[in-house]
């Protein structure tokens, strides 16, 4: 038993309610809020990998003291294998998921402490509650318990959408809302018929019950739920038919908030997307579902960005293009596909951060969103101008940045899977994503600056700057020495072929 | 510049159909264009992979496709339109693609 294990969650959870009940002195709210942010990444980084059973409740087989006394029904049957506890698993691709979702959460509160006038503890709150759950539900092998941390996050990315109080922000909160009740449900109808089947909401236990035989592969209640939760799934990363709502639910936010709500949902999409790789690999008819949804993410998602003037609504549809694939590489099925997609995932979720940062400062420093309204802000702080358009680059692919690497090896895996047509469109999207970006940063940055643009604030916080360096830096380390990030990645990629 | 007359004028014509008062721009009107050729040639692409059921499929359905699109353009200033954030709209293709996995899934798999 590894007792950081649980503290990657137990310790925001509380972070965020003691963030509550502090939430107006402001001090101690920063100071608060600083020091677990730092701990968020730290935690991952210095953990064992490991099991936790909570309450301490290991399977009959690790526990041979507690199978002693019990009859042989129990001892010499499944039930020697089963999970009695709520399990969190922590091995190599956790440690990367949530080391990079716990340094964009810190940087994400470290931004929105320095650029928010007064800083709000419910704010900070939301943030920290959402990074739990999704650190839980990247950890947890209970199904059960993922779907409440599920619902937790759905709630949080609510939160975060209302406290942001942009123009129409209740609005799409609502929307969020109203839709979650549709999706939600349908998640938990899919795992109450796997607990029905399987008579267990333990994962592994699942898995086994299917692969052992107990539970007829074909049942038609397999299927639906099958086919429920990964509703859910395309509800919690934002494919399509959720593009839209999520691109909306990015554009309403704070820049850092986004940054953070995109990351929310990249390790949502990794989290479930796994675990219905794992559950229902046997019927191929998964796979083709994922490529033919994350296709339909692409292409929506970068052709809509392309022809939008809201930068921030632009980045959300980006953003929602981006997820496209790594579904693509979960969809292949081959090692060399899974591990391309969950890299990619990863080198995602900080360029997303690096670009909704980035563009955030024209946010602050104009009150504008409408590149209609905008130019000639090349001036004002070109070295700013220069990290925004390195984020561009980045998520484009552009060597010798990190997602170059991973859109490769995603390119080189579709022609090994027997499917170059993945790879053509991969890299034409590549290029509109790079054409999409360009447009943006033109008429932001490079055409004459409109006579009625008023600068209201002049300085860009330092925090924000540090902020935008650390993204680059690690693009720049993913980009050189990628088999940092591919080497944890493989052992669980073979895992799932 | 004939096709890029075309869809400035077809996008001209959307616009005054629906509430979005956005001026129509070189920049809009190439990205329009741009955003159209990538749709029509990404679709394309994609039903090459038929070729992995039949090859008479994906032929067949690839020409259809190409007819289609061509004689449908533009589609991206309709897309941007249907894929607004009205609510109702959102429902009705959560809850069209709702139908549609749940039906895969179930019959699909077992009768495919």
């Amino acid at each position: 038993m590894n007792p950081l294990i649980p503290i990657m969650v137990i310790l925001p959870i509380t972070c965020a309610l003691l963030l509550n009940l502090i939430h107006t002195k402001e001090r101690s709210v920063k100071i608060l809020a600083i020091i677990v942010g730092i701990a968020l990444p730290a935690i991952p980084l210095l953990a064992n990998y490991g099991m936790h059973y909570f309450g301490g409740y290991s399977p009959l087989i690790d526990n041979p003291q507690m199978a002693q006394g019990l009859p042989d029904m129990i001892t010499q049957s499944a039930l020697n294998l089963y999970h009695p506890a709520i399990t969190y698993s922590f091995a190599s691709a956790q440690k990367i998921f949530v080391f990079i979702l716990g340094l964009i959460a810190f940087l994400a509160i470290f931004t929105s402490l320095s650029e928010i006038k007064k800083a709000s503890g419910v704010y900070a709150f939301l943030m920290f509650m959402g990074t739990a759950a999704v650190t839980a539900i990247l950890l947890s092998d209970d199904i059960f318990n993922l779907y409440i941390f599920f619902e937790i996050a759905a709630l949080s990315q609510v939160g975060i959408i209302i406290a942001s109080r942009t123009e129409k922000s209740y609005e799409t909160a609502l929307k969020y809302l109203f839709l979650a009740a549709i999706a939600a449900p349908m998640l938990l109808l899919g795992i109450a018929f796997l607990l029905g089947l399987t008579g267990n909401v333990n994962i592994t236990d699942i898995i086994y019950a299917i692969n052992s035989g107990l539970v007829d592969p074909q049942n038609p209640a397999l299927l639906m739920a099958c086919g429920l939760i990964f509703f859910g799934w395309l509800y919690g990363s934002g494919l399509p038919p959720f593009h839209s709502i999520k691109s909306a639910v990015y554009s309403k936010a704070l820049p850092h908030g986004a940054a953070l709500l995109q990351a929310f949902s990249v390790f949502t999409f990794v989290g479930l997307g796994i675990i219905i790789l794992r559950i229902f690999s046997f019927l191929p008819f998964t796979q083709v579902a994922i490529i033919v949804v994350s296709l339909l993410a692409m292409v929506l998602g970068i052709t809509m960005a392309l022809m939008q003037t809201d930068f921030k609504r632009m980045i959300g549809y980006l953003a929602v293009g981006e997820l496209g694939y790594i579904g693509i590489g979960l969809g292949l099925g081959t090692a060399l596909g899974i591990t391309a997609g969950l890299f990619q995932a990863v080198n995602e979720a900080i360029i997303t951060a690096f670009i909704f940062i980035g563009f955030g400062t024209i946010l602050y420093k104009t009150g504008i969103t409408d590149t209609n309204k905008l130019g000639g802000l090349m001036v004002e702080n070109p070295k700013v101008a220069l990290l925004v358009m390195l984020s561009g680059f980045a998520m484009a692919g552009v060597p010798p940045l990190n997602a170059f690497q991973s859109k490769l090896q995603l390119v080189q895996a579709s022609i090994t899977a027997g499917l170059p047509e993945l790879g053509i469109i991969m890299v034409l999207l590549s290029i509109v994503t790079f054409m999409t970006f360009m447009k943006a940063f033109y008429t932001i940055y490079l055409r004459p600056k409109p006579s009625e643009l008023e600068i209201k604030n002049k300085e860009i916080p330092r925090a924000t700057i540090i902020s935008l360096v650390v993204l680059l830096l690690i693009c720049l380390i993913l980009g050189l020495f990628p088999q940092i990030v591919t080497g944890q990645l493989e052992q669980l990629a073979q895992g799932l072929i | 510049m004939r096709l890029y007359d075309i869809v400035v004028n077809r996008i001209r014509e959307i616009q005054e159909l629906s509430t979005d008062k956005e001026p129509v721009t070189n920049l809009s009107a190439s990205a329009t264009l741009a955003a159209e050729i990538t749709l029509i040639s990404t679709v394309l692409i994609a039903a090459i992979m038929l070729r992995k059921i039949n090859d008479i499929l994906m032929i067949v359905v690839v020409l259809a496709l190409f007819i289609a699109l061509i004689a449908a353009m533009p589609i991206m200033p309709r897309l941007k339109k249907e894929q607004s954030d009205s609510f109702n709209s959102m429902i009705f293709y959560v809850l069209l693609a709702l139908t549609i996995i749940i039906t895969l899934f179930y019959w699909g798999v077992r009768n495919v």
